[in-house]
Formats: structure tokens, sequence, C-alpha cells
């Protein structure tokens, strides 16, 4: 009756039940943090200067520590284990033992920050695998790396004052955020190009909004945004994002994209100065949202990323024949079909204050001399011979279509823009005088000498195909 | 048929009648070999007035589609210029058109040193070269596109002085593209220091990258492997002939004389790898067909 197999069966499962049940217990009354504080305590009676401090020590109740911060309704239970968080005396000690570094602690009091206003993380966790959170929890906000952590600053600063205190890095991201022309493709609070998504908020967005597949290393939000921006297409490969960074630029401005949050600090809490930002001058500005694609505008460069040619908007030859006004026609409208989307206020958020600088500084460069005129208005255009002209020479640049476009070195004509809203003359002395730094020859010279009227035709066969096909 | 073969086994046999009829041969021979020499230079003539003919018409297609790049002179200095390309990589290339005028071509099936066939030429006026600004004149009938061909020759005295060569023999051995080809292919690469130029991943970004310059003296960059389609088209076949025949003019030799035809076979395999064409379905072959 009494099997020999089904007895121990039972014998070595209570066991492992009492075990496991033993473990559990054991783990109640000797959690983690206890291991850390004791150990700490050691350490505070071992290096003792005179009794009374090692008294002091032995004195150390062993207890879980809590911060309750009542403006976010939160605690921080870090310092159960980050014990020695405010004591000089443990200043050169390991982690977790160690005193906070720098002087930020008696700027900014534990009991009144606690830890994860800065460090993120999850601050009611008891254990370090949950606190910290990396990879491998649900936790969306695992702590930050110790580089990118001046991201935190800019909740409560501004970069004027942390350029010069403290958080020269999130700074120079700010500049370089700038700088490097994000917001030609970004828009953040409603300014900014239309290409790429905007970027408000991205800084505390949970980690489901990031695709994690390709991303090396920890899965968290930093490292997606510090590998995008090494290389934006090994993370989302049909990403058309232009970067060009060098050394630690992209690490600058992962702290900087990490400020783009959408919340808020309690007011109490932020030390911002809510000056009127400065007026930007028309250098920045172009910077700001011309340069990612244009960038000094000299000369022009077919782009196997955008898959068409950039114009060059900067060089002597375009500026004599685009006056103000061509200018703000372009920019505002843009040119439909192209990456170059439309820039006046309602597309893009920039105010006709920030159009007329940017056109004012593109303007800065443009030569004393006038083009040689063309007499545009005594000639009229037939649209058939143009037709042929089109398909002899400018079809092999611009394409059968006019459209421009992959693998083709000729910009797209066939967009409103130049159809219908510029100067047929504009068109006509490109045709004419070519352009200087640009692939675009002079058609009136050379070997093609084509006469006025030719170029008269061809104009009016660009301008009638778009209108023919609309 | 019958007869003359028996006359000549009976005749053969005596010694009298044999003479005259190796004077008969003689004459028969001397006949056909002038025939054939008239023949030929008849023909050669034929053919060159043919192709001057061509020339004419080609000048005049050439005029329209190809001067605004390669120049009136077929110099490459065109009323366009220099065309300028930012890679996806961000690295700017300066692309220039062809200088005709040396008779110097990368994209040939002959060997290094020799004038591209005909075929060739027709190749790369009919398909365009990927990833410059290069456009394919499929568009045209065969007969112009011969003419531009014709026409193009006409730029360098190289066409008329030497004779081109005979075209490589490809023959693609089964095993290319095979993990076991791959990895001899990558000792190959190591060994040969392709790496130099082209980079340990082939992004053509190796130490001596920045340092290539080509016949002409201006500065150029070596593929980028990552990027796309070969110039000279990305099939086993095609990057085997660039091993073999090198890139004239470029900075990239062939290995004809010193690689053995298996090892530029696995230096094949191991060159599609890196482009990441062996990575897409499960036929190898198939895939570096495409």
């Amino acid at each position: 009756m009494y099997s020999r197999f089904y007895l121990s069966v039972l014998l070595i499962s209570s066991l492992l039940f009492l075990t496991y049940m033993a473990l559990v217990a054991f783990n109640g009354v000797m959690p983690e943090w206890k291991y850390y504080q004791l150990e700490y305590k050691d350490l505070l009676i071992k290096n003792a200067k005179d009794d009374a401090a090692r008294k002091r020590a032995e004195a150390i109740p062993v207890k879980l520590q809590q911060i309750y911060l009542s403006a976010f309704n939160k605690e921080d239970r870090c310092t159960s284990c980050h014990i020695g968080i405010d004591n000089p005396l443990v200043a050169n000690a390991k982690l977790p033992f160690k005193k906070h570094s720098g002087d930020y602690i008696a700027n900014h009091p534990v009991d009144k920050f606690g830890c994860t206003v800065c460090h993120e993380g999850q601050g009611s966790a008891t254990n370090k695998r949950e606190a910290h959170a990396k990879g491998h929890t649900y936790w969306d906000y695992p702590t930050l790396p110790l580089s990118y952590i001046q991201s935190s600053c800019a909740k409560c600063h501004d970069f004027d004052m942390l350029s010069k205190k403290g958080g020269d890095k999130v700074a120079e991201g700010d500049r370089l955020f700038r700088e490097k022309g994000c917001q030609g493709c970004h828009k953040i609070n409603k300014v900014g190009g239309d290409l790429g998504k905007p970027l408000d908020g991205v800084g505390n967005q949970p980690i489901a909004y990031f695709s994690m597949k390709h991303v090396i290393g920890d899965h968290t939000v930093p490292t997606w945004l510090k590998q995008h921006f090494d290389d934006p297409r090994a993370i989302v490969p049909t990403s058309e994002m232009k970067v060009k960074l060098k050394g630690p630029e992209s690490d600058l401005l992962t702290i900087f994209a990490l400020t783009l949050r959408s919340d808020e600090l309690p007011k109490a809490y932020r030390y911002k100065t809510y000056a009127q930002p400065p007026k930007q001058e028309g250098e920045t500005l172009y910077k700001t949202f011309c340069s990612a694609c244009h960038g000094e505008g000299t000369q022009s460069l077919y782009d196997e990323v955008l898959k068409r040619t950039i114009p060059a908007i900067m060089n002597p030859s375009f500026l004599k024949i685009a006056d103000d006004k061509n200018l703000e026609t372009i920019i505002k409208e843009g040119r439909n079909g192209t990456q170059m989307t439309a820039w006046k206020t309602v597309a893009s958020g920039l105010s006709e204050d920030d159009v007329k600088s940017i056109i004012g500084y593109i303007a800065s460069k443009r030569p004393a001399e006038a083009h040689e005129p063309f007499p545009i208005k005594d000639l009229t255009g037939d649209v058939n011979h143009g037709k042929e002209l089109y398909a002899a020479h400018c079809a092999v640049c611009h394409g059968q279509d006019a459209k421009g476009g992959e693998n083709l070195i000729g910009i797209n004509l066939k967009n409103p823009t130049v159809t219908k809203m510029v100067d047929p003359e504009f068109l006509a002395v490109t045709i004419r005088d070519g352009r200087e730094g640009t692939s675009m020859p002079p058609f009136g010279k050379e070997d093609f000498a084509l006469n006025n009227q030719d170029i008269v035709d061809v104009v009016a066969y660009i301008r009638d195909s778009s209108k023919g096909s609309k | 048929m019958d007869r003359p073969a028996k006359g000549v086994s009976h005749m053969s046999h005596t010694y009298g009648v044999s003479r005259p009829l190796h004077e008969i041969r003689f004459k028969y021979v001397l006949t056909v070999l002038l025939c054939i020499m008239f023949l030929s230079v008849g023909l050669r003539a034929v053919v060159e007035a043919d192709e001057a003919a061509e020339a004419k018409i080609g000048e005049k297609i050439y005029k329209v589609r190809c001067m605004v790049c390669h120049g009136k002179e077929g110099n490459g200095k065109g009323p366009s210029g220099i065309l300028r390309k930012e890679e996806s990589t961000g690295r700017i290339i300066e692309i220039r058109p062809r200088d005709f005028t040396l008779g110097l071509y990368r994209f040939r099936s002959t060997a290094t040193g020799c004038l591209p066939s005909d075929e060739d030429l027709l190749l790369t006026i009919t398909n365009g070269i990927p990833r410059s600004f290069m456009p394919d004149l499929k568009s045209i009938p065969f007969d112009e596109r011969k003419a531009v061909k014709s026409y193009i020759k006409t730029f360098s005295s190289r066409f008329t002085e030497e004779q081109a060569c005979k075209p490589i023999d490809v023959k693609k051995p089964k095993w290319v593209g095979s993990e076991e080809s791959v990895n001899k292919g990558k000792v190959i690469y190591k060994n040969m220091k392709c790496w130099e130029c082209h980079g340990e991943t082939g992004k053509g970004d190796g130490s001596k990258s920045e340092e290539i310059k080509d016949d002409w003296g201006e500065k150029i960059v070596p593929f980028n492997f990552q990027t796309g389609e070969l110039k000279k088209g990305s099939s086993a076949e095609n990057i085997y002939m660039t091993f073999t025949s090198g890139l004239d003019g470029t900075g990239m030799p062939s290995y004809e004389d010193t690689l053995k035809e298996d090892d530029r076979w696995h230096l094949v395999s191991y060159t599609l790898k890196l482009m990441g064409k062996l990575d897409k379905g499960k036929s190898h072959t198939q895939s570096a067909h495409k």
C-alpha cells in the first residue's frame, strides 16, 4: 500500500515547499536594503575617529528610509540603500554609500527634492532591480544614465543660467539643436517644419513609443535617442533624417532631447526666468530652420536620403535674380512635391517677422550689380517649340516630367511655386545665365546658344505643362 | 563530294599525277586567301565607312544628350560642371563626367589596359550608371545609341590605333555565395588589403580612402558597399568582371594576375555578403542575380 516512490515525492515536494517558505520569510525579515544599511553602519564604525563618532554610528537605527514629497504626492525610498547621500564622511566610499557628488545636495535638499525628480527610476521600489528599472521591468522611467543627467536640470532652470552654472552640457545641446537645424523638419510648440515628427514631449514619452528592434544594449529612451542621432537609418530604416554629428554631439543632443517633456514640475520648484526670449537674428533663424537641408547654401547638392537635389539658395547668381518678393513667395509657399514645406505662419508657426529676417539674412549676400534685363514682355512664347527644346536640353537633368527627383541633378520645376507664383523673368534669366554653384549651365551662351525667343518658348512650356496636368 | 575524294585517294598512289595537283592546290589556296584578304579589307572599309557615317548621326545626338555634362570636346568638362552628391552616410562626393579623350574606360569586359568592346560602350549608354547622374538611353532607338557610341569613339585616337582585346570569359561556379566561399573571400579581402580603401565593413572608409586619386589627378572615393548598387552592376558576374578587368583610370586594379580565378569568385561571394545581397531569401545565387 505504502509506495516508496509516492512517499519520497511527497517528502521532496514538502521539503522544497518549506525551503521556499523559509526563504520568503527570510527575505521579508532581511530585505536587500538591510544588508546595505548594516554594511554602511559597519563602515562608519570602522572609520570612526573617536568614541563619540563611533557611538553615534552605533546608534543609527536600521530601518526603511523614505522621503515623502507632498508637492508630487510620491515617496522616494532610494535613501534606504543610498544612505550616505548627504554624509561628508563617506565622500569617497563606494556605491551605494557614497555621498552625492558636487554641491547639488546643498542647493537641492534631499527632503524637498527627493531623488527621482532628477534621476528618474521607480522611487517606491525597495530593491535595486525594481528601483533602477533598467530594461527588464515594465517601468517606463528607468534611472537616467549619469552622462545624461543634466537634462533634468532644465526641468526647473533656463538654459542661460545652466550654461553658466553646472549645466554646460544641456545648454550646449540646446545651442546645437538650433545650429543643426532640427526645427527645419521637427515642430516644437507648433513652430518648425513638417517632414519629421513633432518633438513636444519626446523626453518623457513611454518606452512603448520607441521601436527598440534595432537598438543595441539597454532598451531605454536615452539609448534609442543616442543611437538614432549616430545613425538614424540604423534605428529607423525608413528615416529621412539628415544628421552630421561629430564626437560628443550626439550625446549632447540626446541630453537636450530629454528636456523636451510634456509635464511640468510644480511652480514652487521651477526657477526659470520667464523673460521674453530675445529676438532672434536672421542668421540664427536660417540655421534653425533652413540649414539642415540647405547648409551654407552656396552650392547645390544631390541628396541620397531626400532623393533629390537641394538648391543653392545663398549663391550670388541666384540672389541676383531672386528679389525679396520672389524669395518670400518661395519660402512662404514652399515647393509642393518636394521636401521644401511651406513656411507661412499657418503652416510652420513662424511669424511674419521671422520670415522677413530670414529673407533679410539671405538677401544680405546679394551682389550689388543686377542681372542683365530680359525682354520677356516683348516676346510671346510658343509652347510647342518650347516642348521640343525642353525634351532636347532640359529633360536629361530635370526629368521627362520636369519633377526632378531620384537620380536627377535637376530640381523640381513642376510645382505651382515655379509655374504660377514666381515671375516668368526669374525663369528666363535662369535659363539664359545658368546658375553658378549648381549644375545649371547657361543656355543662352556657349554651345547651346538658345536665343531669347527659344528661352521664352521653354518658359512658356514649363508654365503651361503644369497647368495641363492639373 | 564523294567523287573528288575518291580521285584524290586514287591519284595519290601514283607519283606522276600528284605534282599538277599540288599546283592546283596552291593556286586554289592562293585564290581563296586573296579573296579573303580583299573581302576583309573591303569589309573593313565598309565597316569604317559605316562607323564614320554613324558617328555623324551620333554627333547630333551627343550634342543634345551628352554634351551638357561630357563637353563639346568630350573631355568631361561640360557646361554643367562637377555634379555634387551627398550619400546617406553624409559623405559628399564630387562626380566628374567621364573624359573620353584618353580612351580610358572603367566598365569593360576586356583585360586591364585594353580598350572596351563596342558592346561595353553600348551597355553603359543603354543602361546608364546607377548612383551617378548618367541617365539610361533606353528611350532612344538602338541605331541611335550605336551612333552615339561611334561618335564617342572618335574622341580618342586609341580606337583607330589599337584593336579591342578578347572579352574575358565569365563562368560563374555554383558555389558562389555559399558560406564557405564567403569565409574564404573574407580572408582574401583581409590579405589583399581591400580594407585599406573599402574599409573593414565595406563602407568605403578605409585608412587610405582619403588619399586616392584617379588618373586625372582628382580625388575619388572608394565604393561604400552598404549604400546600394554598384555602378557596373551588382550581379556576381559584374563583380567578378570588376576584379578581373580592373577599373582603369581609378585606384581599383585588375586582379587577373594576382588572384586565381577561384579566389576572385570567393571575393565576389564576400562582396555580395558585404552588400547585404546574401541575406535576402534562401537562394543565394538568385538574389545575387537581381
